[in-house]
């Protein structure tokens, strides 16, 4: 489904993602994890088309795609972001951000697909004319989710999804993505810092460190082994806890 | 409950049920914080007083505003000349009633002129940034590096005294004010995730300014118009005053002070007067501009 | 607990004024913090927060504090007047946010903050403070404390910055540190280093600590004690070794929700919040 081949991005003269070369099958749901500035965020930009600066090779689809996308690619790769408070235009109603993918592509059964979207993501239409300053963050990032699947995308990034989430939110949304990813056949790609996010929600991930991925790996030879880099497996210790140990390295 | 009641739940509804309620109940919102400031009442107050003397001038003025009589002139106020009278003989309280058409014209030709095109010419600088940013920034350079009494001066000199041209003076030095602040307001938002959120909808470049970045600037550049209309009062003031804006015998409130200064000892109504026209008019846009400043900043929720 | 407790709380509240309303941030708590690690976890609104900031007096003329007791060591906080505040904040409790941006002084270097700090509290000489400050940075194992002296702090990276502010925070020699969410603007490996530092020099020191935080692991793990915080009340109160064998069905349920490796594929539980657990007021 998703194909990337000896892919650099370069910021002036600091490389942000260098030489990553990756593939994700159809309904698949890969992670990418890494600490901040190891380059994952800028590798889903790149694929979703916000970041036009780079180099090497993308296919989607089969599908050969350059640094420009068409209108038919945004049907097709939908993103959700980090920060639900920032995601959401703070002057649009709920209503107002989800007819707008609708009116820039001129689909018709903007009603119907609108009540859809909301009834999809658990929210109803209480919520369909309220404000984002009226949504608490989890609601704001099941309007989110909304916003990416009225378009019916196969594929869908998550950029760090739940992470300015409390836990049992990020609970809620981790099920809901979950379910969304069985009901709809998508294929997901999240990038996180958390590890046992990624381990619960996905089944292929790799570790990116300074802009490379140093490894690759399936959750279920994560669950039955260390993992063989030193760098996953201190990911993996921390993400147990405070470990006096780990500290003093 | 009682009608009022009733309309006020339906307003501050959580769930509102329809794009209406929703957008009236955040105006009702809006006007509840700024209800809280007295003193951006009172200049609301002062503001619609004048624009309903503006539009009621033939209503509310006792005397024709161009009607000499040289038997009465330079009387102090009294019971038929509220204000008094001027050099000729006429009724300053009705001139300046009158006045307040051409000040307000002024204002609101300034505004229709240099608003929407510095909001829609800073949003796309900062939007689209690269070089045309550069040449629209250079550009707002040198028209506020003008001071602009003395640029409106110099253009008046050129074109000849007179209202529009006048206008034109103060349009020319205030759209770059505009255009800066919505280019601040842009570069502010456009790396925001909502923005590129709908990028990635794949909506146009100008669907993405008209759409979702413009009404995010449009808040401050409306706070922003009103603290500037008392400035663009005092300008308009300041060209009657040196006899380069409105011509007489038109109420120019400017003029009226510059004809009413060689009497400024022994008749003082006769400048006083317009003077506090003056004075009250841009207090009271000064005061609604502070006021819908905090109100609209849209840092706020 | 044999020694007297450093800080003592007996029914806080502290209350909101907002144009919405009046919001009830903390409903009635009581805690002790003794020379331990005092762990407050909870979700955001739970009032964890608010907590922190209320011991020091820290929070916004909007708010209201009431208690019945609130008292650092024998000083009555509620009571005491802006100069004795002054002189507790820094000598006596010292506080660490969550992100050393905004905490530092952009224009001074970051040296010269943490002898200025000393210096605030002890009467010694530039060259004396100095020579503690060198001293402090080394103890928060910073490698070239000579050279990290002058550096100004956006030139310093957020694990570096957080230790500044820990060296900053604990030079003037506090008995107790309230460090709020103090990791959690870092990366798992960098906060693991600083966690270390500050469980060195609470036990080296032997001071008290108030640690803030969301994460159940993080407190599970690096807590003498905890308090589980919801809606502005404490839940329950249990040993940090035993968090995981909680009884009160919000602990349960927020461990519950964790997402794990060994989750994957299922559903995680959804929290169901029960009013009853808010009914119980004094």
């Amino acid at each position: 489904m998703i194909s990337v081949r000896h892919l650099d991005v370069s910021f002036g003269n600091v490389r942000a993602v260098s030489d990553v070369s990756f593939t994700v099958a159809a309904g698949d749901i890969f992670g990418l994890v890494g600490e901040s500035g190891c380059g994952k965020s800028t590798l889903l930009r790149v694929l979703s088309g916000l970041n036009p600066h780079w180099t090497g090779s993308i296919e989607i689809a089969g599908r050969a795609i350059g640094p420009m996308r068409d209108k038919a690619f945004y049907r097709q790769v939908q993103m959700v972001f980090q920060d639900p408070f920032g995601s959401l235009h703070p002057r649009h109603t709920v209503d107002r951000t989800l007819a707008e993918p609708i009116a820039i592509h001129g689909l018709d059964n903007a009603e119907a697909r609108i009540a859809r979207a909301l009834d999809d993501v658990g929210l109803g239409p209480r919520f369909r004319f309220r404000y984002p300053h009226q949504l608490s963050g989890g609601q704001r990032q099941r309007v989110a989710i909304a916003r990416a699947l009225i378009l019916e995308p196969s594929i869908l990034l998550l950029d760090e999804p739940t992470s300015a989430l409390d836990v049992s939110i990020q609970a809620e949304v981790l099920n809901l993505l979950a379910r969304l990813r069985t009901a709809r056949d998508l294929t997901l790609i999240l990038v996180s810092h958390n590890l046992a996010v990624v381990a619960h929600l996905c089944n292929r991930l790799a570790v990116m460190q300074g802009g490379a991925i140093v490894e690759e790996m399936t959750v279920d030879a994560l669950r039955h082994g260390e993992p063989s880099h030193p760098y996953s497996r201190e990911l993996l210790r921390a993400s147990l806890g405070y470990h006096r140990a780990a500290g003093t390295s | 409950m009682s009608r009022a009641a009733i309309l006020r739940a339906w307003l501050v509804a959580d769930t509102p049920t329809s794009r209406r309620q929703a957008r009236l109940g955040r105006l009702y919102l809006q006007w509840l914080s700024f209800r809280g400031n007295w003193l951006a009442v009172a200049g609301l107050a002062v503001s619609l007083v004048l624009i309903i003397v503006a539009i009621a001038a033939p209503l509310l003025a006792t005397h024709d505003p161009a009607a000499q009589n040289l038997d009465i002139r330079l009387r102090p106020p009294d019971a038929a000349h509220w204000f008094g009278t001027d050099e000729l003989g006429r009724d300053i309280y009705s001139r300046i009633v009158y006045g307040t058409r051409i000040t307000l014209g002024m204002v609101v030709a300034v505004v229709i002129l240099v608003a929407p095109f510095g909001l829609v010419v800073g949003c796309a600088a900062g939007y689209i940034g690269g070089w045309f940013d550069r040449i629209v920034m250079r550009f707002t350079d040198i028209f506020m590096a003008f001071p602009r009494l003395i640029l409106a001066l110099a253009f008046v000199a050129a074109l000849g005294p007179g209202i529009e041209n006048g206008v034109i003076a103060i349009a020319l030095t205030a759209w770059p004010a505009y255009a800066r602040l919505s280019r601040a307001e842009t570069l502010a938002i456009r790396n925001s995730d909502f923005i590129a959120a709908v990028r990635l909808q794949g909506a146009s470049t100008g669907r993405l300014i008209f759409g979702h970045v413009a009404p995010l600037c449009l808040s401050s550049v409306i706070a922003r118009v009103t603290l500037d209309m008392s400035g663009i009062i005092l300008t308009a003031a300041g060209l009657g005053f040196l006899g380069l804006g409105a011509t007489p015998p038109s109420p120019e409130w400017g003029a009226m002070i510059s004809t009413g200064r060689r009497f400024i000892l022994e008749q003082w109504w006769v400048a006083t007067m317009p003077g506090i026209a003056i004075f009250v008019a841009s207090l009271g846009f000064n005061l609604l501009g502070d006021g819908l400043r905090d109100v609209l900043d849209p840092k706020q929720t | 607990m044999a020694q007297p407790p450093l800080l003592s709380v007996r029914n806080l509240c502290v209350r909101f004024d907002t144009p919405r309303g009046i919001v009830e941030a903390v409903r009635g708590i009581d805690f002790d913090v003794g020379r331990e690690r005092l762990g407050i976890v909870g979700e955001s609104g739970s009032g964890k927060s608010v907590t922190g900031r209320a011991t020091l007096r820290l929070l916004p003329a909007s708010a209201t504090v009431t208690a019945d007791r609130l008292a650092l060591g024998d000083l009555d906080l509620l009571g005491a007047d802006a100069a004795a505040l002054r002189s507790v904040r820094g000598r006596r409790v010292s506080m660490i946010m969550q992100d050393p941006k905004f905490s530092l002084n952009p224009v001074m270097t970051v040296g010269r903050q943490i002898a200025e700090a000393y210096r605030m509290h002890h009467r010694v000489g530039r060259s004396e403070a100095r020579r503690r400050a060198l001293d402090m940075l080394a103890d928060v194992r910073i490698r070239d404390p000579e050279h990290v002296y002058d550096l100004y702090p956006h030139e310093v990276s957020g694990g570096m910055g957080q230790r500044v502010m820990i060296a900053m925070m604990l030079i003037p020699e506090p008995d107790l540190l309230i460090a709020d969410e103090p990791t959690s603007a870092l990366d798992v490996t960098v906060s693991m280093q600083v966690l270390a530092i500050l469980d060195d020099l609470v036990t080296r020191r032997g001071m008290g600590l108030l640690f803030i935080s969301h994460d159940l692991n993080l407190v599970a793990s690096f807590c003498d004690r905890v308090l589980v915080m919801y809606g502005g009340q404490i839940m329950e109160t249990l040993p940090a070794s035993a968090l995981h064998q909680a009884t009160h069905p919000y602990t349960r349920g927020l461990l519950a929700a964790l997402p794990t490796i060994d989750t994957a594929g299922r559903d995680l539980p959804v929290l169901t919040r029960d009013p009853a657990w808010l009914a119980t007021r004094r």
